[in-house]
């Protein structure tokens, strides 16, 4: 039991940490190249992502949407189904929510639960339209959830590009026109950007852990991701599994995005959800994790602290800031590293002699 | 090999064992399931690194870190799964890695083909060179995978448990290719639970028993119940079939039809039933529609015409849940494909079927307490042996899964029960654990339909007996009719003639 334990936390904790460490020495490695002191560098930049309180604001805030969109990756991927269209889903998700928070007769807490519920149920249909496909047509999912990223951010821009641009604008910004006052996120502090929609994000993936470990839904997800005919062979029907992931996942999505929209930007703006990456960043979390929320959570936390320290790094000290995105690229990299070699293992472990077995154990 | 010493944590899997190998010789390795001869032989082949001890070949210490050292040292290994690539031909999987080349890049192709015309003739087992593996039988792949060690111009030849995914036939064809090797001076480690293969071809025979090694002995000098006796540590009870008295039918298949690819149908108006505390076998060789009966059975295939009737409710083409929920229960015939997932942990396989049901969860929510329990409660009964309850299943042996597995399906306590090669490629201690299970729930009145490619298991448990061949019923007997001859007759194709 106890050795057992041992190799879990070992798996769990110290090979992301490995990967983490290595991806901050190829940082350096290349900071060194362009001959930045590398201990300074990184000093400042930790400061400005998580002891500063403004910066930590930044990083809190900006960790929001970024560990839902990871959660929602999670979701999906966990049961075997490769969701890349997080961002697309977001695109849906936050316009819809937009939609609704200006042009109906509602406000205050409710408007926004409204709001929410409604981009929420746009994000999950649309994730169903390649979750379709797949099923009806055998049409690869990472890839019909991938293109349809490019197709609807584009077709979001459209709308604030024209029907619901902000004419207040200085005539460059595309976006919409702001939300009402009482439809928005509480704000602590008019000194820095955070706000209380980032408890109700960390509410909601503390909901996901649960549902992930303790519900009939997680347990067949999970089962179905991990052997499809033993789900099938128990009983598990795997279209409404598949049906019902999904859609989940796009549901998670649209939250993150109607988060940021109703706690941060108050509007939507043009390609809001494909320039800042917060998919792609969830995604490599939840890698990081190994589709554990609360993990998921906690490396969030990092690469957003990790993007925020990268911007105030090419103020300060004048590197450019894309050194975060190398770091943060050799992390998910060394992550997978790992990875493969765990399949490569479980390879190797499927073909000597499984019969005859590598472990009698105790009771 | 000298006292070889290897642990896992607190577990010793061999405990300072010793391992000589003449040339020329058979060298068959028994044991139960973590006996450890397993990891013995990992070691052998540089998979697994060794605590303590030496290896020797012909007197040359030797340190293998990987499988590359243990072949250029002259050991090679025919693992249990082949390492072969299916789209391509024999001869490319055998000469995988040291390809005959052109102008020193270029792959040739002709003299790789001709290269292995010439392994075949010289050990005299014949395959064509051109023959993609996806197209080869079992057994054919196996022997392709025999070629490929022979190829790397081994001397030692490890087999590990060869026979576990054989046909009859395959098995006596592999038996002769392992004398015929050793003719050719090739010297053979032989790691199998089958004791009578060991009996008909292994020189001397080595047992071991929980990472020890209990004794090495000449095959003229033992019996397959000496090695058993050795293997389990105690003797096997040879059983009495208590007779009962036999109710209604629990299961009725009528016309069952389901139609195959081509023009001949793969299941063919197949008709059977069981009847309330009767084990009913399926004699037949693998691949004449058992899998796809059972599939047909159990709500996974959807087939076009008959009628399966389970506890009497007509359950024909119903949905997985609702054949279960009728009372039907399934040991699956593959474990890894059908019967667990791998990676998931011990608890979450052992409610699988199960998880639906109140006392494990309420409103869609576990009960965790009660999950645990249920599924510890369930190993315990059916002696798997585990460290912790959290961990994979992958890391149990074959025969601990094997026995979580009909844990879980005999716990549903169904009125019917699928057994589908209940005991395959598992020790005899565990074999005969399975099959007293089995009898077990005969004896309270549940019906079983055992479906088995072992006609010895067959013969032991059914009380009565069909035969498939190509997707039909051949034939039926009862338990005194029933001979060797007859059923082997017709598994192969063959009639009676009255």
């Amino acid at each position: 039991m106890d050795e057992f334990k041992k190799r879990k936390l070992v798996d769990d904790v110290a090979s992301p940490l490995i990967a983490i460490l290595a991806g901050l020495l190829v940082g350096a490695i290349v900071m060194l190249l362009t001959g930045t002191d590398p201990l300074h560098a990184y000093g400042e930049m930790f400061t400005k992502s998580f002891f500063k309180p403004y910066y930590l604001a930044e990083t809190l805030v900006r960790s929001a949407p970024i560990m839902l969109s990871g959660v929602a990756a999670a979701v999906a991927w966990r049961a075997g189904y490769i969701n890349l269209g997080m961002q697309g889903q977001m695109c849906v998700g936050g316009l819809v929510a937009t939609v609704m928070a200006l042009y109906l007769p509602i406000d205050s807490w409710w408007g926004t639960v409204l709001c929410f519920a409604g981009g929420m149920t746009a994000a999950a249909l649309f994730a169903l339209i390649p979750t379709y496909l797949d099923y009806k047509f055998n049409a690869s999912l990472i890839i019909t959830t991938l293109m349809l990223n490019y197709a609807i951010n584009h077709v979001t821009n459209y709308f604030v590009a024209y029907p619901m641009r902000d004419p207040a604008g200085d005539g460059m910004a595309q976006q919409s026109i702001q939300i009402a006052k009482s439809m928005r996120f509480f704000r602590f502090s008019n000194k820095n950007a955070m706000n209380s929609s980032v408890f109700v994000a960390v509410l909601v993936v503390l909901l996901m852990y649960f549902v992930f470990t303790k519900t009939k839904f997680g347990y067949e997800s999970k089962i179905t991701g991990l052997n499809k005919h033993f789900a099938q062979y128990g009983g598990i029907k795997s279209m409404k599994t598949m049906f019902q992931t999904m859609a989940l996942s796009g549901a998670l999505s649209g939250f993150a995005a109607c988060i940021e929209i109703f706690g941060v930007r108050y509007r939507y703006v043009n390609s809001m959800f494909s320039s800042t990456g917060y998919a792609w960043t969830g995604l490599m979390a939840m890698l990081i994790a190994g589709y554990n929320p609360l993990l998921t959570l906690v490396y969030s936390i990092f690469l957003a602290g990790l993007n925020i320290g990268g911007t105030a790094l090419q103020r300060t000290v004048g590197v450019p800031m894309q050194i975060a995105d190398i770091i943060q690229c050799c992390i998910t990299l060394f992550v997978s590293v790992r990875i493969l070699h765990e399949f490569k293992q479980m390879q190797a472990n499927k073909t000597p002699a499984r019969v005859g077995g590598k472990k009698g154990g105790t009771t | 090999m000298k006292h070889i010493t290897k642990t896992y944590g607190a577990l010793v899997a061999n405990n300072s064992i010793d391992l000589t190998l003449q040339k020329g010789e058979i060298l068959a390795v028994v044991g139960e399931n973590g006996a450890g001869k397993s990891t013995l032989m990992k070691i052998l082949y540089g998979l697994e690194a060794y605590d303590s001890g030496e290896i020797l070949i012909n007197g040359e210490s030797r340190k293998f870190r990987s499988p590359h050292d243990a072949i250029d040292s002259g050991i090679g290994m025919v693992q249990q799964h082949f390492m072969l690539f299916p789209p391509f031909t024999a001869a490319e999987n055998i000469v995988y890695g040291h390809e005959p080349k052109r102008k020193g890049i270029l792959f040739n192709r002709a003299e790789a083909s001709d290269k292995v015309k010439e392994l075949c003739k010289r050990y005299g087992m014949y395959i064509d060179p051109n023959v993609k593996v996806a197209d080869c039988p079992v057994g054919l792949q196996q022997r392709i995978e025999i070629l490929k060690v022979l190829y790397q111009g081994v001397e030692i030849i490890i087999f590990d448990e060869p026979s576990a995914v054989l046909t009859p036939q395959e098995v006596k064809e592999l038996l002769k290719t392992i004398k015929d090797l050793k003719q050719a001076g090739k010297s053979i480690i032989l790691i199998t639970h089958k004791l009578s293969e060991v009996m008909a071809v292994a020189d001397r025979v080595m047992v071991m028993r929980l990472g020890q090694l209990i004794k090495t002995m000449p095959i003229g000098e033992t019996s397959i119940e000496e090695m058993s006796f050795l293997m389990v540590g105690h003797k096997l009870e040879t059983r009495k079939i208590k007779k009962i008295g036999q109710g209604s039918a629990v299961l009725k298949v009528e016309h069952l039809t389901l139609a195959g690819t081509g023009e001949r149908n793969t299941l063919d108006d197949v008709n059977l039933f069981v009847r309330r505390g009767e084990i009913v076998g399926i004699a037949g060789v693998s691949g004449n529609g058992q899998s796809e009966l059972i599939q047909c059975l159990t709500g996974i295939l959807k087939f076009q015409a008959g009628s399966v009737i389970i506890n009497d409710q007509d359950v024909s083409n119903r949905s997985v849940q609702e054949i279960r929920d009728s009372g039907c229960a399934c040991i699956p015939e593959d474990r890894y494909y059908w019967g667990n997932a791998a990676e998931a942990t011990l608890v979450e396989n052992a409610i699988m079927s199960h998880y639906k049901k109140s006392n494990l969860m309420r409103y869609g929510i576990f009960h965790k307490k009660n999950t645990t329990q249920f599924a510890n409660d369930c190993m315990a009964e059916f002696d798997v042996r585990y460290s912790s309850d959290k961990q994979a299943i992958q890391e149990l042996s074959g025969g601990n899964v094997q026995k979580l597995i009909v844990a879980r399906e005999i716990s549903q306590h169904s009125p019917f029960l699928i057994a589908a090669e209940p005991t395959r490629g598992i020790d005899i201690g565990a074999i005969d654990f399975i099959h007293s299970k089995l009898l077990e729930k005969r004896e309270k009145g549940d019906g079983i339909l055992l479906i088995s490619s072992e006609l010895s298991e067959i013969f032991a448990l059914s009380d009565r007996i069909y035969v498939m061949y190509e997707g039909k019923i051949a034939g039926e007997f009862t338990r005194k009719e029933a001979t060797n001859d007859k059923v082997g007759l017709l598994m192969m194709g063959g009639t009676l003639n009255g």
